[in-house]
Order: C-alpha cells, then sequence, then structure tokens
C-alpha cells in the first residue's frame, strides 16, 4: 500500500448565522457563590450558534430570532440551565454549581486531590473513550491520549508489552518505563514468561478500569519519591455507589488482519534473480521456475476476537460493591498467536460507623497466550521464515506423510527443494510445519488485591492502613516437533518452567485536613510504607523424546532420553517515610510539598537510602479581583520542582561476585559481576511550569518541562579486552536532560440541537540530550555520546550505485569508495574488495580503497507527537474519531536489508530494480552471491535503510447508536434500561512516508538501541461490532 | 489508636526489608576461603573457555567450546562454507562491527579475565593454608596453560605473524585480573605489546605451567598440554629446535592411534594430550556445536559447513586413505566430516591438542633444520597408518628435496587436522614465512550443491582469496574496545 504523508491542521468550525433578529433579552447570570454576578457565561439561542457572554457583573443582553424558543445558559463549573423565552424580555438566572466538575476529585497517591488545587502536572484519562476497544491491555489505547505520555505498540505480537515513555526518555541503562499503582498497589511490571512476550499489564481487564491518573511532573509524582523518574501511572478501578444495583453487559466480536504484509516477489521473478546473483559471480544457475508461492499466506490470517463483560455495581449507604466478570479472547493475524483471559473483580467498601471504614480491592485474572517463534534471524521465526522461503517452491507435498503433507525434504533438515538444485539459505523450515506442531504456551494466574481499614480519630484526622498484594503465578510450557524445524536438532523437546512472583507493600498514613480562619486549607499527610518481592522459577526439560504422542500438553515422565533443570532466587525490598503538606489560601494560591525518604535492597547496605522532596506553587489569577477578564473564565498559573529517583536499577546491582556456572568440565563458579558499594541512587530533578487556562468554550493547558538527570545508574561499558563481566560495571556515571513543551486544548465546539461537537487536542515537543557519559555507548545500530539524543542510529554512509559496474558506492573519511564484485582470477588472484572511486572514470577498479567509515544517520526519538479525538453526537448516534501523530524521528528499515539480501532466500520486489547494464542509475546494486556483508554493511546502520519516521494515524473510528429510551420500555418493559450497538475499526489508516509496514515497528525495546524495524509482526488492524446493555 | 501505633512499631522493627543479600552471587571475600570453592572457580574457567559470550549471550562455543575450530577452519580452503552462518568469515568481509571477530575478542578476554583474578588470589590462599603449595601450583600451571592457549588464540587471529616480523603489533597480554572498579585504569593501560613480546610471554607462562602442572588426562591441562602447545608455538616462532625440544618430551608418554577416528571417538586415546569437555547439559548448543554445524543433516545434523571438493578432490590425498573412509559421511549434496557425531546432545569434546600435530610439528622441523630423512619417518608415522600396506609410504627420494617434504607435511597437516580448525593457524604463519602468498582461493560459498562437485572433475567456482598483504588477512580489534578504553584506547589494525 502506498502512503502519503498528508498535512494536518487544526481547524475550529465556524458558522456564520444570517437568521433575522428580532428581539432582545436582557438580564443576569448569578449563583449562589457568586450572587454579584457569574462573568464570562454562556447565553445561547437554542438550536443555533448564535449568542453572547455575560459581562462582569453578569448581565448579558441579546438580539433572539423570532422563532427561537429557549435560551440556553452555560459555564464551567456549573451546571447547564435551559430557560424558556416565552413573552419575556427580561431573564435572570440563577445557575446551579456542578458538584461534579467543580470538585473533581484526582488520585494522586496516597490520597486524593481537587483538580482545581492541584498544582503539579496531572493528566486524567477517563476509560469511557477506550473501554469497548479491543486490544490486549490497557495501556496501549492510552496512545495520544495525554500529552507526555508516548506510548508505542512495536509490534502485532498479542502479548508484548507497548513501550510506556512519560516525558521521553529518563534512564539510559536502568527501566525508563513508569510506575504503574493500581487502586494503591505498586504492580510487579516484570514478564515472568520465558517462552512468550507476556506483558504483566494484560492481566488487567480493561474493563474494570475507572480512570487514569498520570503523575508526569515532580511534584506531582514526588510522593512516589524513589521511584517516580520515569513518572507514575495511577489505575482506579470501578466501585460501587449506593442505590439499586445496576447491571451492566458490554460484549463486541470482530477480527483482527494485519496493517500490511511484504511486497515480496514472485516465484518467477525470483528465479531470474536468484540465477542472477549466483551468474555474476561465475557460478551455475540453481533456480527453476516451477510454482508461485507467497508464504505470508501460512503466517498471517483473520483472527476473531471477541469480549464480553459483565458488571454488578450498587449499594447501601454503609456498604458499596462492584463485582464483575470479564471474558477476551484475541487471534492475533499472525499464527497462532493468541491470547485469552478470564478476570473476576470484588471491589467493597463498607463504614462500619461514621468514623470507620473498610473495604477491598480484589481481583484475579487468569491468562493464556499461545505464542510463537519470532525471532528477527531465527530460522523458525515466523516473519523472517515467511518472507525468505524461496517462492517457486510448493507448500504442501500431500504424499509426504511422515511430515503431515508438508513440502520437507525426507531427512526433515529443511523445506523441500521443488525444483531449484538447492535448499534456502541456512536451512529453514517449512514454517507451516512449523507453526502447526510446535507449542509456546505461557498461562498466568494474577491476583492483586488491597485491604484497607480507615478510622477518624477526631475531626479531619484520619489514619489509614493498607495491605496488598500481586501475585503472578505464570507457568510456561514449550514444546517443539522433533521431525522437523527447531526440535529437530534435539529429537524433539519439552520445555516446562514456574515463575512466580509474589509482593506485598504495606502502607500506613495519618491524614489530616482542616480550615483555618475560613481561608486556610490544609491538607497534611505523613505515612510509612515497605515493600517486598520475591522472584522465583524452577524449570524442567527434556529432549530426545521417544513418542511425538506424548509431548503436546504437558512434559511426561519417562518420554524422554535426556533431562535438565534450573531454577534462580531473587529479591527485592523496598521502605519509606515520607510526608505531603497541601496548602491554599482562599484557592487562590496554592502550595504543596513533600518529602521522602527510601531505602532499597538493590544497593549496598551503606547507601541504601535517600532523600526525595518536591514542592510546587500555583495561583489561580483568575480569583484575583483584577483579574477582569469577559473572555478568559479561568486561569491558573503552576511551577514545581522536585528532585525523585528510579528504583528499578536492577535487582542487586550494587553487587559483585561468582555465580554458579555448568561447563563440560563439572559445575563451578565463575566470576560474573563486579561490586560496587560506591553506588548511589540516580536521581532526576524535574521542572515544571504550568498554566491551565479557559477562554469561551476552550479550556486550555501549556506546561514546560526540564528533567535533569544525574548520576545515572548505568551499566558504563569497560574495555573488551579488561574480560571484566559482560564488559560493564554499574556506576553513577552519567547525565542527561529532557525538556519538552507540552500543550492540549478542549472545547465543546458545537452544541446546537440534537448535534454537538467535542474535540479534544494534544500535542508535546521533546528535545532529550545525553550531557554526560564515561564513553560512548555503541550496539548494532544506535551510538549515544554526550551532546546527543541517546540511541541515535549510527552506520555506514551510502552513496549509491555505481552507473559503471553497479558496484556499491559508500563514504570512507571524506571520500567515496566502490566495493568491487567480482570473483577471484584463475590464478586465485582476489578481484574483489575495496576500490576508490573516480567519478570521472567510474568503471576503474584498479586502486584500493580504504572501508567505509560510520556517522550519525538520525535520531530515533520523536520530536512530537500527540493526538487529536473529535466526538460527534447526532440524536442516538454517537461517533469518534481519534487521530493520533508523532515525527521528527528516523528508523533503520532492517527489514528491508535484509529482504536484498544476496543469498538463496526470497527478495523484497524492489530488487527487480537491480543495475543490470552500464550507465544505469539505480538504488540496488549488482547481484552478487553471498556478498551481504560487503554490498549492505550489515554490522551497522545504512543510510540507505533510514528512513523518517513521521506519522499521522487515523487509530479509532467508532459509530454507536443508542436506542431511544421509549423503544426499550416499549420492548422489554423495564427490563433493560438502556442499550447501545456500536461499531468499530483500530487502526485503521497511517499516512507516513515510511515504507516498511508501520513507522512504529521496532525490534527493540530498551533506551540504548532504538528505531529499527526488523522482521517484527505487522500491527494489527480491527474490526468489531458490539452493544453496551444496562439491566 | 495506641494499639495500632504499637503494632505499626513493632512491626517496622521486624521489617527489615532492605537487608538482602543475593542468592545466588558468591561475594569475592568469599570465593577463596575453601579448597572446593577454589575447585569450583577454576571449572569455572573451563566453564569460560567452553561456553564464553557471542553477541552478548552464552552460546555457539566461544572460544574453545566449538568457535575456535569453526573460525579457523573457515578462515581457510579446506572446509566448504554452505551458508550463511559463517559467510562473514569465509568471505572474509568482516569489519569492526561484525559478530565472530567481536566474539573471540570477547570470550577470550573474558576466559583470561577469570584466570588472571584466580592467580592473583592462589599465593593467599596457600598462605592461609587453604590449599598446600601442592595443590595452589597444580591450579597455577592450569591457569598459566590456559592463558598462553587464549592470548595465542588472540595472536593468530588479530596480529601479523610472528614469522614474518616479531616487532610487529601483537595483542594485550593480560597477566593480573581486574575485579574492582579501581583497577581499570591499571587495566586500560596495557598496550599492544609487539608480537615477539607476547611470544615471550606465552612461553614464560609455558615453562612455568611445565613446572607446575602434574601429568594427567586429556580433559585437565597437564603437563604433557603445556608442553604440546609449546611445540605449536614454538612452530609459529621458527623454533626448530625448541620444536623438538618439546617432542622429545612426549615421546615415551603419547602415541599415535592406529585408527585415526579414534582420537574423536572419546576423547581419551593415546594421541589426545587436551580437549575441551562438552556434555549435554554444558555445550555450544544447535548453533555451534561441531556435531550440529558440522555434521550430516541425513544423520540429523545441519550440514552447514562441509568438507570442501578443494582438498577432496586433491591428488595429494590418497584416494585409499583410511580418514576419507572412517571420517567422513556424505548425502547427495556433499561430503562431511564424521569427526563429531552426537548431533542430538553435543557431547563431542573439543580436540585442542593431539599427539598427532606434535609429530607433524617435530617432523617440520626435522625436515627445515635439514634431517629430511627423520622429518619423512614422522610424517609417515601419521599418514601410513591410514593407508593401506599396498601404498607405498614416502620416502625423502620420492618427495624430492626439503620444499617436497615439506609441502607433503603441510598437506598431511590439513587432511590429519581437517575439520579441526588447523588451518588457519598454519595458512597465518606460512604466509608470514612467505611459503603462502595469503589466503588461498576457496570454493565459492553456497556453489557446492551436489556430490558430483566431489566426485567428478565439474568446474569449481572459486572465489575469497586474501593476499598476504590485504588488511583482511587478519582481524581487525572490535570497534567497542577502542571507544570504551577511555584511558589509553589500543591501536586498529590497520586498514579497518
Amino acid at each position: 500500500m502506498k502512503k502519503v504523508l498528508l498535512g494536518f491542521a487544526l481547524s475550529l468550525l465556524t458558522v456564520m448565522s444570517v437568521l433575522a433578529q428580532s428581539k432582545t433579552i436582557t438580564g443576569r447570570v448569578t449563583s449562589a457563590e457568586e450572587p454579584e454576578g457569574v462573568p464570562g457565561a454562556s447565553v445561547v439561542v437554542k438550536g443555533t450558534t448564535q449568542g453572547t457572554i455575560t459581562d462582569i457583573d453578569g448581565s448579558y443582553s441579546i438580539q433572539v430570532p423570532s422563532e427561537a424558543t429557549t435560551l440556553v445558559y452555560s459555564f464551567v463549573g456549573y451546571l447547564t440551565k435551559e430557560m424558556p423565552i416565552g413573552s419575556n424580555s427580561v431573564i435572570n438566572v440563577v445557575m446551579d454549581v456542578d458538584v461534579k466538575t467543580l470538585n473533581e476529585v484526582v488520585v494522586v497517591g496516597y490520597g486524593t486531590q481537587e483538580r482545581r488545587e492541584i498544582t503539579g502536572s496531572v493528566t486524567s484519562i477517563d476509560s469511557k473513550a477506550i473501554e469497548n476497544l479491543v486490544s490486549p491491555s490497557f495501556e496501549s489505547q492510552l496512545a495520544g491520549r495525554a500529552p507526555g505520555v508516548q506510548i508505542t505498540t512495536p509490534s502485532g505480537i498479542l502479548g508484548a508489552a507497548p513501550i510506556i515513555r512519560i516525558r521521553g526518555v529518563n534512564s539510559i541503562s536502568s527501566s525508563a518505563s513508569p510506575l504503574i499503582v493500581i487502586d494503591g498497589v505498586p504492580v510487579v511490571s516484570n514478564d515472568r514468561s520465558s517462552v512468550n512476550a507476556a506483558n504483566p499489564l494484560a492481566n488487567i481487564n480493561p474493563a474494570d478500569i475507572a480512570s487514569f491518573e498520570v503523575l508526569k511532573d515532580g511534584s506531582a509524582s514526588a510522593i512516589y519519591g524513589s521511584r517516580a523518574a520515569n513518572g507514575v501511572i495511577l489505575i482506579t478501578t470501578k466501585r460501587g455507589s449506593s442505590g439499586k444495583a445496576k447491571v451492566s453487559y458490554n460484549t463486541s466480536m470482530g477480527f483482527n488482519e494485519e496493517v500490511d504484509r511484504f511486497d515480496l516477489l514472485t516465484g518467477d521473478e525470483w528465479v531470474t534473480i536468484a540465477n542472477e546473483k549466483l551468474a555474476n559471480a561465475g557460478q551455475d544457475p540453481l533456480a527453476f521456475n516451477d510454482v508461485n508461492t507467497d508464504w505470508q499466506d501460512l503466517i498471517f490470517r483473520k483472527g476473531f476476537t471477541q469480549q464480553h463483560n459483565l458488571s454488578i455495581a450498587g449499594g447501601s449507604d454503609a456498604t458499596k460493591y462492584f463485582f464483575s466478570l470479564g471474558y477476551t479472547d484475541q487471534e492475533s493475524p499472525v499464527r497462532p498467536n493468541e491470547l485469552s483471559r478470564y478476570s473476576f473483580r470484588a471491589n467493597i467498601d463498607h463504614s462500619i460507623s461514621k468514623a470507620v471504614r473498610i473495604g477491598t480491592s480484589l481481583s484475579y485474572s487468569y491468562t493464556e497466550i499461545f505464542g510463537l517463534n519470532n525471532g528477527a534471524n531465527s530460522l523458525s521465526g515466523a516473519i523472517y521464515n515467511a518472507t525468505r522461503s524461496l517462492p517457486n517452491v510448493p507448500i504442501y507435498d500431500p504424499e509426504n506423510t511422515a511430515f503431515d503433507g508438508y513440502n520437507v525434504t525426507a531427512n526433515g533438515a529443511t523445506t523441500g527443494f521443488g525444483a531449484n538444485l538447492a535448499g534456502p539459505d541456512n536451512n529453514i523450515p517449512n514454517i507451516g510445519f512449523v507453526i502447526d506442531n510446535n507449542l509456546y504456551r505461557s498461562r498466568t494466574h494474577r491476583a492483586i488485591g488491597n485491604a484497607y481499614g480507615e478510622i477518624d480519630i477526631i475531626t479531619g484526622l484520619t489514619a489509614r492502613s493498607q495491605i496488598g498484594i500481586d501475585l503472578t503465578m505464570n507457568d510456561d510450557f514449550q514444546s517443539l516437533d522433533p521431525r522437523h524445524g527447531d526440535g529437530r536438532s534435539s529429537n524433539g523437546s519439552v520445555f516446562m518452567a514456574y515463575n512466580p512472583a509474589f509482593r506485598w507493600n504495606w502502607q500506613n498514613t495519618l491524614n489530616y485536613q482542616t480550615v483555618i480562619a475560613d481561608d486556610h486549607n490544609l491538607n497534611v499527610t505523613a505515612g510509612l510504607e515497605y515493600q517486598f518481592t520475591k522472584f522465583y522459577n524452577f524449570s524442567a526439560s527434556g529432549t530426545d523424546i521417544s513418542d511425538n504422542f506424548y509431548r503436546l500438553n504437558n512434559i511426561i515422565s519417562g518420554s524422554y532420553n535426556n533431562q535438565f533443570s534450573g531454577g534462580g532466587y531473587a529479591e527485592r525490598g523496598f521502605d519509606s517515610y515520607f510526608g505531603r503538606f497541601n496548602y491554599s489560601y482562599k484557592g487562590k494560591y496554592l502550595a504543596s510539598f513533600t518529602l521522602r525518604n527510601d531505602g532499597i535492597s538493590d544497593l549496598a547496605i551503606e547507601n541504601q537510602r535517600g532523600t526525595f522532596f518536591g514542592g510546587s506553587v500555583g495561583w489561580r489569577v483568575s480569583d484575583e479581583s483584577f483579574f477582569n477578564s469577559e473572555l478568559i473564565s479561568d486561569f491558573k498559573v503552576r511551577a514545581s520542582y522536585a528532585e525523585v529517583g528510579n528504583t528499578e536499577i536492577g535487582t542487586f546491582a550494587a553487587y559483585g561476585g561468582y555465580s554458579p556456572v555448568l561447563g563440560g568440565a563439572g559445575a563451578g563458579i565463575g566470576y560474573s559481576a563486579i561490586a560496587n558499594n560506591n553506588l548511589q541512587w540516580e536521581t532526576s530533578k524535574k521542572f515544571n511550569v504550568g498554566l491551565d487556562m479557559t477562554i469561551g468554550r476552550v479550556t486550555v493547558a501549556v506546561d514546560y518541562f526540564t528533567n535533569d538527570i544525574d548520576g545515572l545508574i548505568l551499566d558504563a561499558p569497560t574495555a573488551l579486552s579488561l574480560g571484566v563481566p559482560d564488559n560493564e560495571i554499574s556506576q553513577n556515571i552519567g547525565a542527561m536532560t529532557n525538556s519538552g513543551l507540552e500543550f492540549r486544548a478542549y472545547a465543546n465546539v458545537i452544541n446546537r440541537g440534537k448535534f454537538s461537537w467535542d474535540t479534544d487536542f494534544n500535542i508535546t515537543f521533546i528535545k532529550n540530550e545525553v550531557t554526560d557519559l564515561i564513553s560512548p555507548l555503541t550496539s548494532t545500530y544506535n551510538r549515544t555520546e554526550v551532546g546527543n539524543p541517546i540511541a541515535q542510529l549510527y552506520g555506514y554512509q551510502w552513496a549509491g550505485v555505481n552507473p559503471a559496474n553497479g558496484n556499491p558506492l559508500y563514504v570512507s573519511g571524506d571520500v567515496i569508495v566502490q566495493y568491487n564484485l567480482q570473483p577471484d582470477l584463475p590464478d586465485g588472484t582476489r578481484r574483489s574488495g575495496y576500490k576508490a572511486y573516480d567519478p570521472a572514470n567510474p568503471g576503474d577498479v584498479s586502486v584500493t580503497g580504504s572501508a567505509p567509515t560510520q556517522a550519525y544517520l538520525g535520531n530515533t526519538l520523536p520530536k512530537w507527537q500527540g493526538g487529536w479525538s473529535n466526538n460527534f453526537k447526532f440524536g442516538n448516534f454517537d461517533a469518534e474519531i481519534f487521530t493520533r501523530f508523532s515525527g521528527g524521528n528516523y528508523l533503520m528499515n532492517e527489514s528491508l536489508r535484509g529482504l536484498l539480501g544476496q543469498g538463496f532466500s526470497n527478495n523484497h520486489a524492489s530488487i527487480l530494480n537491480r543495475w543490470t547494464e552500464s550507465g544505469q542509475v539505480t538504488d540496488i546494486p549488482k547481484l552478487y552471491t553471498g556478498s551481504d556483508q560487503d554490498m549492505w554493511q550489515n554490522s551497522a546502520a545504512n543510510s540507505r535503510f533510514v528512513e523518517k519516521g513521521d506519522f499521522v494515524k487515523i487509530q479509532n473510528i467508532v459509530l454507536g447508536y443508542t436506542v431511544p429510551q421509549a423503544a426499550l420500555t416499549s420492548a422489554f418493559k423495564g427490563a433493560i434500561s438502556n442499550a447501545r450497538f456500536f461499531a468499530q475499526v483500530q487502526n485503521p489508516f497511517t499516512f507516513t512516508g515510511y515504507s516498511g509496514l508501520d513507522p512504529e515497528s521496532n525490534q527493540y525495546s530498551g533506551q540504548l538501541q532504538f528505531g529499527v524495524d526488523w522482521n517484527v509482526a505487522p500491527i494489527i488492524r480491527t474490526y468489531t461490532l458490539g452493544v453496551n446493555v444496562g439491566f | 489508636m495506641g494499639l495500632v501505633a504499637l503494632a505499626v512499631a513493632g512491626f517496622t522493627s521486624a521489617c527489615d526489608v532492605t537487608e538482602l543479600t543475593p542468592a545466588t552471587l558468591i561475594p569475592d571475600s568469599e570465593a577463596f576461603t575453601t579448597a572446593a570453592r577454589i575447585e569450583s572457580a577454576v571449572l569455572g574457567v573451563y566453564e569460560s573457555a567452553q561456553r564464553g559470550f557471542y553477541a552478548g549471550a552464552v552460546q555457539r562455543g566461544y572460544p574453545f567450546g566449538a568457535a575456535n575450530v569453526e573460525q579457523g577452519d573457515m578462515r581457510g580452503e579446506d572446509m566448504y562454507n554452505d551458508q550463511l552462518f559463517y559467510e562473514i568469515t569465509y568471505v572474509g568481509s568482516y569489519s569492526p562491527n561484525s559478530a565472530n571477530n567481536n566474539g573471540m575478542w570477547i570470550s577470550l578476554y573474558r576466559m583470561i579475565n577469570r584466570l588472571n583474578i584466580i592467580l592473583d588470589n592462589l599465593d593467599e590462599a596457600i598462605a592461609n593454608g587453604v590449599l598446600t603449595s601442592e595443590e595452589g601450583n597444580e591450579y597455577k600451571g592450569e591457569m598459566l596453560f590456559m592463558r598462553a592457549l587464549a592470548h595465542h588464540e588472540l595472536l593468530v587471529h588479530f596480529a601479523r605473524p610472528y614469522s614474518d616480523d616479531p616487532s610487529s603489533m601483537g595483542i594485550p597480554y593480560r597477566t593480573f585480573g581486574i575485579d574492582d572498579v579501581t583497577k581499570v585504569p591499571e587495566g586500560e593501560a596495557v598496550g599492544r605489546t609487539t608480537v615477539g613480546e607476547d611470544y615471550t610471554q606465552l612461553l614464560a607462562d609455558l615453562d612455568a605451567a611445565e613446572g607446575f602442572l602434574p601429568e594427567g588426562g586429556a580433559f585437565r591441562a597437564n603437563k604433557g598440554a603445556a608442553i604440546a602447545l609449546k611445540s605449536r608455538i614454538k612452530l609459529h616462532m621458527g623454533d626448530w629446535a625448541g620444536v623438538l625440544t618439546e617432542y622429545n618430551k612426549l615421546t615415551s608418554k603419547y602415541a599415535v592411534t592406529a585408527n585415526p577416528a579414534t582420537p574423536f571417538r572419546g576423547g581419551n586415546s593415546s594421541d589426545n594430550i587436551f580437549s575441551f569437555v562438552n556434555s549435554a547439559e554444558a555445550n555450544p548448543g544447535v548453533n555451534g556445536a561441531l556435531p550440529s554445524m558440522y555434521g550430516n543433516p541425513d544423520l540429523g545434523a545441519r550440514g552447514l559447513v562441509k568438507i570442501s571438493p578443494l582438498i577432496w578432490r586433491s591428488d595429494f590425498w590418497n584416494a585409499e586413505d583410511t580418514r576419507r573412509s572412517l571420517l567422513t559421511t556424505r548425502d547427495g549434496r556433499g561430503i562431511y566430516t564424521d569427526k563429531y557425531q552426537d548431533a542430538t546432545t553435543y557431547t563431542d569434546p573439543n580436540v585442542i591438542l593431539r599427539y598427532a600435530e606434535v609429530v607433524l610439528n617435530a617432523a617440520e622441523a626435522n625436515a627445515r633444520t635439514g634431517k629430511l630423512a627423520e622429518a619423512v619417518t614422522l610424517l609417515n608415522s601419521v599418514r601410513s597408518r591410514a593407508l593401506p600396506a599396498s601404498v607405498p609410504a614416502y620416502t625423502v627420494a620420492g618427495l624430492g628435496n626439503e620444499d617436497g617434504v615439506l609441502t607433503a607435511i603441510w598437506n598431511e597437516r590439513r587432511i590429519e587436522f581437517l575439520a579441526e580448525g588447523r588451518r588457519w593457524p598454519d595458512i597465518h604463519r606460512l604466509s608470514g614465512e612467505g611459503k603462502m602468498a595469503g589466503v588461498p582461493s576457496k570454493v565459492a560459498s553456497r556453489s557446492v550443491t551436489n556430490i558430483d562437485f566431489y566426485t567428478t572433475d565439474r568446474a569449481l567456482s572459486l572465489n575469497h582469496s586474501i593476499e598476504y598483504s590485504n588488511s583482511r588477512f587478519i582481524w581487525p580489534i572490535p570497534l567497542a574496545e577502542l571507544q570504551t578504553n577511555v584511558t589509553a584506547p589500543i591501536e586498529q589494525n590497520p586498514g579497518y
């Protein structure tokens, strides 16, 4: 599919009214809070866009057409009110405070705070926008919903964890993922499976979630102190409210498909190409025309997907409950990948007396993932294999019953040759047989829960104790067929593992709230927290199995000749003493301070403790008497500064010594880490200034932030020849800074009769720079060096194809060299190698040239990103179009480089443009068998394959229809209280100049290796139909 | 309220959640406190030799589990690369970033650091009475032998041959361990000494090892191994008298086996001097183990490397040689070595030093010093055992002159050590001396697709030669080595 990069512009619809005006109405808008008048309130003739705004004293004057019947009064923080016009010419209105919005309560960690009092940077995301979408885990749907929050789904494998970055990359070799807290319990975010990608957040039913709060700046997150370097995502699950039980059932069904496939050669095209590679090297043809096979047909499918959620919520004044059951089954478009989850939740709150409350949040889920081998260069890796398999060879051979009718050589070593004289490179197996017979299964039981008790000791003083647990019981099963594929070499293998993780977390807080002299609001929290986490695992495996029959469900004693076992154990502890002080004067002057002292077991005992503080101030300018704007109804400025840390530095990061090693000569101990007792906390200094403003119907939030990270805990590389374990020592070395600007605007653009349009736009600009390092950090594709953003692409500079002889050209220092592609002369003289390139005499290969040199080829982190949601309502119909965009980054299209390989493998269709005759100008050199390394410089990035990653995606389109109440009442006599049908498509369109399958494809999720699209499964497009029913 | 406070206080004091220690790491301070732990640490050196790091993970048998053989063969012409797996080494397109040369460098120095740390701690263990001085000295001998073995592997891959110019750039020779952050600058200061200095240190280490080591079986370093390795190193140095001295120390202890397959069937024959053990639980794995990579696909192996038609069709390899029959298998696509057979659990030991090599080293040393008759006798002791009585043994007269005898010895090495990784070190030393022009042309990668390339005179497509003067003759130093040494980065080999 060809894609075009389209420009997008935010345009606000303005509708000119040309209606005749025949009557003037005047009046005053007041409220109990503002008896002197509500300024800036909007007065609109219902069903039109015609309106005005009240003056400073709340008075207004409006001309209305003669046929107008109703005026609509609205203002932020108040309930919208409609007044009949009738024959009145003066209409005075008293507006009622909208308790819900005015006192919007935001979860901020160890408590809540009113939205209007917040001085840090906190973005709330309502789950309503995403709860009907289909995805294996909730976080992928948060992408683009909040400024400063970058979430990338790098592949279409169900179970693969999305990459979450809040305000950029904030650590180099420690974790850069945010802390996730569910109902006050920091959850374990380690993937425990050893056979599949099994994202731990996929164990959580998205339908149970009420809201997300993203704590982004230092002040908001400082209460999480040492764990806040990468931001915090607080998740609150749904709870009951008093009243009759509300039962709701939501379901949707549909299918998943791959957004795109690789454009490969047909069998006939490939025969020409393959033989040309050989002929140019002086070798005989090996490929011959037969069939035309697209092996991608084998690995891709339309995957069925369904989800069902049933919940019951309700309660009395004393007891409130929320119960839910959830089931989802999702088939990935890549066979045989599938994820299913069964989940259960019970949230109960009970007031024993006016002063004593208890409650629990309990959830259990069971997640089963069927995975696959999708290693980027694994011979049985689905994408690798299907794109390399020879396209002139049939998939099936019905007579080959020993291999279930697949086309496989008699000895099982590789795919059948068909008409060719050779098999595929590296003897890759028939991927159809592999997918049908090899099993990768992970099952996870996950219990997350907490119980709390709260006592009001005196008025305003509340003590709370909460114990939370997070238990993951993961078991793995992998079984490989002895006949063909990965299991052939060991004559079949079975592997099982049990990988639990258990955490408990105990928090005790005292909270005191009071109002002094009417105007001074105080809210003080003090507390202590303990956390302990245990990770352990053991495994058993067998190879050389006696009969394929026994291998399919579990490891079975006695069914294999060789048996192996393994295991491991690690524990981590954390404790903390903390306090927070919030103060506000008349809601105008706001201040907040937090202080925290934390200890962590990963550091040596003498350096375990760190102290972290944060503070913020805010000023609600719009509450000042001098502030007098008709247009701007709310205006708040805020500033914050905090120092926070990062606890995800690696288990026992400071410790060194000898780990057990098993060699052929026996079990021994091997030096495996250099201790560094001096290792200290890594700290981030986070600064934020922001403003919140409401202008007419538009609410705007702007934030500027910097985050300076110092004393980074770095796996600092050591010279390889020192032989230090892993060639690294954990040290406090390095500094990095992120700075950026966030902007969000949302508005009810139109609210006219049956039609309304809400829009919500956000964009973030981020700049990352590494400011101190011991030495450059280099990986295959990326390099990180002082003065640059982290993980820039680094590699060879392509200079085109020599039109005279088809040799590839590269930059070497400040000259261009060519790699001469020719076999040795009969006397053994080598002719291949780097030769000087003289543009005046390009065919001259007589002068030896130097080897190509490397340079920076582009940054991999997006410089800008954001989202734009538009919601429409027309009568009973609703619709949402959600758009996401990102750019300013580059990525290395390694998939394409591999598909232009010079071996006996299928190729990308663009190889048809190869150089064939003198004078031809092209970007594919002369074909030459086995010359991959010299032609494409495979061991580093190559500018030939570095492309811009800019994109705009239409992320979701949702259409809904709510059945009219009257119809439900007449049809079901009140048995069904509400019903909504919906149709949705996720990932329908991507506009990008990137030539690969998807500009967010990424083989790596770490910080130092990034921006490499390398044989990852294409992301998923989902079509679903569904219904929400309330009883 | 008071109760709650009391409970909190009580629990808090019992709640030392941060005073934890790792369950899987023995601290440095406790590693050399018992004799059993020291034995374990020594086994850890064997483990690092047999299962080192390649591309950041323990895999593929770097450096001495299998990779020394595979890389040594793939740099030469007698084993043929049939797949992309060894393409970079086979065609000579390595760069400072490519994985094989990086893997070899990293895994060898990792092994060296492990053994140097032990060497640094043995004297204290002896002084503290943890070991007797005899036990301690045996361990010293083992570690010094391994140190020489590893550094010599580095020298043949990353440095120009001693036989050309001993004053050319060698490799950093590491004689102390790095187990503390403070030792890093001292380690970084060790630069590329000259090849000559490195060979001097090799011999110093091996002389000491010979003195410390007892006799023993082939699966642990032993006195014979130190002597055999010295014979190899002196051959590289052109110290012909020295080669003979070492040979003479071994003649009464070892013997070439009558059946050429015997050294590969268990690894403890009279010919086996030193081998690294592979086991079902610890081996180079499906992507590295010799039986996996070199074996016949019809026998469950992968067959990524075959015997080259070049040597199979050569006229110097007698058609009736039992090494053609006892040590090879074939399918419709080619001929494979049968030296390594366990393609399921990869337990074949990696044979490092054989007496046959010492014998042929001595044959060459004799020939070089004009003792042609002695040379041919030794040559025949290896060759004729693999031939029926009907095939006459070599004679000095039949071979002509010294050059003829030397050529016959070198050819015999190619046959006898086929698929043992010895071809590259011979190309290295002989090219340096001008006896070879560099890496000869090989059969082009992927071009041998049928058994008739072996059994008929079907034309072979030749490619991938590297003349000795070409910078690609030796491997580049890994880029990361140069970048991460912040105080005294070593020099890259010219041309990279």
